[in-house]
């Protein structure tokens, strides 16, 4: 009970601190902005009237799926990191608390806090399309959106934001991931081998074609790694969901030893 | 909460920082002093449980910090105030407090609120509380680092050079706390400046090169430097012999005084030691010990 509390109190005050940040909602603000100005003629804003609200929602959480999560990215990967940096992490060790409950927190923490402005970012279009859509239908599949499409690639995000600046550091993750980002989830397969398109991208593109009745980007298209990119549908959907939800379990496995080993070289 | 440490040795790969230590604290207001790199952090990093010992046993109120349970007995009833506690910029010093005592463990969530704002009462925050850590001099940050050390009324405090760097006013301001909390608990302060363990501490240890090499009461330390104790006015340079602790410069020339073996020049005279002369009378013996 002791180690639940303290988790639930890390991740409120992790929680607490990264929502203040005003470099979260102004990352959040910009990309939002850039992205529904610069979406082409494949994206939410020119689906035509009587587009059923499923599809309208699951585009436009995979249109904020495109940028969004480079920016919380940038941000998560300092969480960990901090600490030491701000002089805390001897404090925080000599308290009775386990790596592992300051972890989960952290975790917690860091994921609900970008969560919250990008769930906003969703209602808000949501709000705009039912302007001239008139149907209130798109805010609950709005909701069903965001926890389909964007929720499970920023649990794999913040998993990895979090602990890989452990390993390097975090103005190096920084670069690497945007490098990984755009390799990985928007680099045509057929043009070189990348992860776009397999169960792997936390870009959302499985739950998206499976709310959206047809291929939103890459989905299930031939290239490297073939096993990994069934047919899309809502088992394929499913799949990646459960993968990424999976994949987000390692990095944070290793995070306490890791966090161990650099305070005791401290 | 008695300490008692036996053959503690603590390495950072090839450098050794605890040498071997000895060292038996009873309780009360204790003293830690030692030159930079004796050796004081790392021991009070081990005694927090921030650190295993690399051998030797450590023992906090009977509990062994080799064993997970052991240091876990010890951290709940621990407050500690490590050198250059940093602290987070975006909370206030309230939430601040609050966050600590609940990783504390202190889950009454009253209790919690209460005690924080005695804390915050007592080091003199209170009309700060809601403000933001970010605008915090540094007097006030240690201020809100021995709050969070008292935080859940710890039977042993551990605090890490917690006046170096405030200026004279905020000095005594803190070493006065700190002499007030420590009534009827265990507070192991460590410092390199001797002034603040004369005012504040009975009984003390002096570090070198990661092992004690005093141990007993202040007042004892000033007796190691008597009969080598010498005040010199001259008008060139110290003499090369012995160690100068003070030079004062008045109209008949600048009045030495130094810490030497020997009789360093023939003006030399014979002056009774201070505490602080003790200390480098103390350092000189262990160095070249």
């Amino acid at each position: 009970m002791t180690t639940l509390r303290q988790t639930w109190a890390v991740t409120r005050y992790e929680f607490r601190m990264q929502i203040r940040k005003r470099s979260l909602w102004i990352t959040t603000a910009t990309l939002a902005v850039v992205l529904t100005f610069s979406q082409g003629d494949r994206g939410p804003r020119h689906l035509p009237p009587g587009t059923p609200p499923r599809e309208v929602m699951a585009s436009w959480a995979l249109l904020m799926a495109l940028l969004l999560p480079i920016g919380f990215g940038m941000v998560l990967a300092d969480r960990l990191t901090r600490d030491r940096r701000l002089g805390l992490a001897s404090l925080l060790e000599s308290l009775p608390i386990g790596r592992g409950a300051l972890v989960a927190g952290k975790y917690l923490g860091g994921l609900t806090s970008t969560a919250v402005p990008a769930a906003l970012v969703l209602l808000i279009a949501a709000a705009g399309e039912t302007a001239h859509r008139h149907d209130p239908a798109l805010f609950a599949w709005a909701a069903v959106a965001f926890v389909l499409v964007t929720l499970p690639g920023l649990a794999f995000v913040a998993a990895f934001a979090l602990v890989c600046p452990l390993l390097t550091t975090a103005p190096l993750f920084r670069a690497l991931f945007v490098g990984y980002w755009f390799w990985g989830n928007m680099l045509n397969p057929d043009l070189f081998p990348s992860l776009t398109g397999t169960l792997l991208t936390p870009l959302g593109d499985y739950p998206a074609t499976w709310l959206m009745g047809e291929r939103a980007l890459y989905a299930g298209a031939d290239g490297w790694l073939q096993f990994l990119r069934p047919e899309p549908g809502g088992a394929a959907a499913v799949a990646a969901i459960a993968l990424l939800l999976a994949l987000s379990i390692p990095p944070l496995a290793l995070a306490s030893p890791l966090l161990r080993r650099r305070n005791l070289s401290a | 909460m008695d300490i008692q440490i036996t053959g503690l040795r603590r390495t950072f790969g090839k450098v050794t920082a605890l040498d071997g230590l000895d060292l038996t604290v009873p309780g009360g207001m204790y003293g830690l002093l030692g030159t930079n790199g004796a050796g004081k952090t790392t021991l009070m990093r081990v005694l927090a449980g921030v650190l295993p010992p690399t051998a030797g046993t450590v023992r906090v109120g009977g509990h062994d910090l080799a064993t997970r349970t052991g240091r876990l007995a010890v951290q709940r009833r621990l407050g500690y105030l490590p050198q250059d506690l940093g602290l987070y910029p975006d909370l206030s010093a309230r939430e601040f407090l609050d966050y600590v005592g609940l990783l504390k463990g202190l889950d009454d969530t009253a209790a919690r609120r209460r005690q924080i704002g005695e804390l915050l009462d007592m080091v003199g925050l209170a009309d700060a509380a809601p403000r933001k850590l970010r605008g915090f001099s540094g007097g006030m940050r240690r201020r809100v680092g021995i709050a969070q050390a008292l935080l859940g009324d710890p039977a042993l405090v551990v605090v890490d050079e917690p006046t170096a760097g405030l200026d004279p006013e905020e000095r005594i301001r803190f070493r006065t706390l700190l002499a007030t909390i420590a009534a009827g608990r265990t507070v192991l302060l460590s410092t390199h400046i001797v002034e603040d363990v004369a005012q504040t501490c009975r009984d003390t240890a002096v570090m070198t090169r990661g092992r004690v090499v005093f141990n007993g009461p202040v007042a004892d330390i000033v007796q190691r430097a008597e009969g080598v104790t010498w005040e010199l006015v001259g008008q060139g340079p110290p003499p090369a012999t012995g160690v100068v602790v003070s030079a004062v410069s008045r109209p008949d020339g600048t009045h030495y005084r130094l810490v030497s073996s020997a009789r360093p020049d023939p003006r030399a005279v014979p002056v009774q030691p201070s505490l602080e002369e003790g200390y480098v009378a103390l350092m000189h013996a262990g160095a070249n010990g």
